[in-house]
């Protein structure tokens, strides 16, 4: 058959590696990143948790600031589950979509819970007497990251 | 005696004008001109500041998105990818970190960005040979080329 511009697909051709060596390459990585976690050689480690409805990239040592009610009281240890990504220096763990509660352990402290500055919410509408003005003071929780830990379960 | 109406001395007077005034100047004290010292047209300004900063609220959420795009754009082009095709493709992998997320891995972890990248080019590589399938011809159809004479 002749060639015209649709025998081929407008992007380059692409060759994947061969399977079986792929996934001993895979094997070797994953336990390289299991000696380094048993190890214990790896410096400060970050983490991206999903608390809140937000999604909040945290280390150790951090204060985190939620627009909302927590019911928790002050000073209680809350461990965070959502855990999207967990990073060093050398390696990252990327959760599809969460890791697993046997690899990273988050643990946060509520600090304080207070309310926001208080917020002017004006409405004007020019030459028909029109204008509203609200005071908006919304709730807040400083929480206070106290450690993030990894465990070598990998698989 | 009973008195039936107020005397002409005891009127009610408003003595607390200053703060009613210094309520609204002290909103316009960082103003440029006359509309930092003088109520009347401080009143105006004010007030215009405190409707575009409302309605500000709520488009400053549509901005950042707007510059975490950019910046995602900026620093996958550094990786060989366009925007489109490398948050398509991080979807398709099941990794659901935000825009935020990844505009700040982007400037702060570079290297886990970079990883990030490579999933996202693996997984549209992997797209493309499915988009193939097996390469044979659908049967019952012959292809030939037309020529008009």
């Amino acid at each position: 058959v002749a060639k015209t511009s649709l025998t081929s697909p407008p992007w380059p051709e692409v060759k994947l590696p061969d399977p079986a060596e792929e996934a001993k390459y895979h094997a070797e990585v994953v336990q390289k990143v299991k000696e380094l976690i048993a190890a214990g050689r790896y410096g400060r480690l970050f983490a991206v948790v999903h608390f809140a409805s937000k999604q909040w990239k945290i280390t150790s040592e951090d204060l985190i600031m939620m627009d909302n009610v927590l019911e928790a009281e002050c000073g209680d240890r809350i461990r965070m589950e959502k855990v999207l990504l967990v990073g060093a220096d050398d390696f990252t763990l990327i959760g599809r979509p969460l890791l697993g509660k046997d690899l990273v352990r988050v643990e946060a402290t509520v600090i304080e819970k207070t309310e926001s500055w208080p917020k002017l919410n004006v409405r004007f509408w020019k030459r028909h007497n029109y204008e509203r003005r609200k005071i908006i003071t919304n709730p807040q929780t400083v929480l206070r990251i106290n450690t993030i830990e990894i465990f070598p379960c990998l698989s | 005696m009973v008195l039936l109406s107020a005397r002409c001395w005891l009127r009610s007077r408003l003595t607390d004008r200053f703060w009613r005034v210094q309520e609204v100047l002290k909103y316009a004290r960082h103003f440029r001109g006359r509309k930092n010292r003088c109520y009347k047209l401080a009143v105006r300004s004010v007030r215009r500041a405190l409707v575009k900063s409302t309605k500000a609220r709520r488009e400053k959420k549509r901005f950042l998105r707007g510059l975490w795009v950019t910046r995602i754009e900026a620093a996958s082009l550094e990786h060989g990818l366009k925007y489109p095709s490398f948050i398509s493709n991080l979807l398709k992998s099941q990794v659901e970190l935000n825009r935020k997320m990844i505009a700040d891995l982007a400037i702060y972890e570079p290297k886990t960005f970079k990883s990030l990248a490579a999933l996202a080019q693996r997984r549209r590589q992997e797209g493309f040979l499915a988009a193939l399938g097996d390469g044979k011809e659908p049967e019952g159809i012959f292809s030939r080329i037309v020529r008009h004479y």
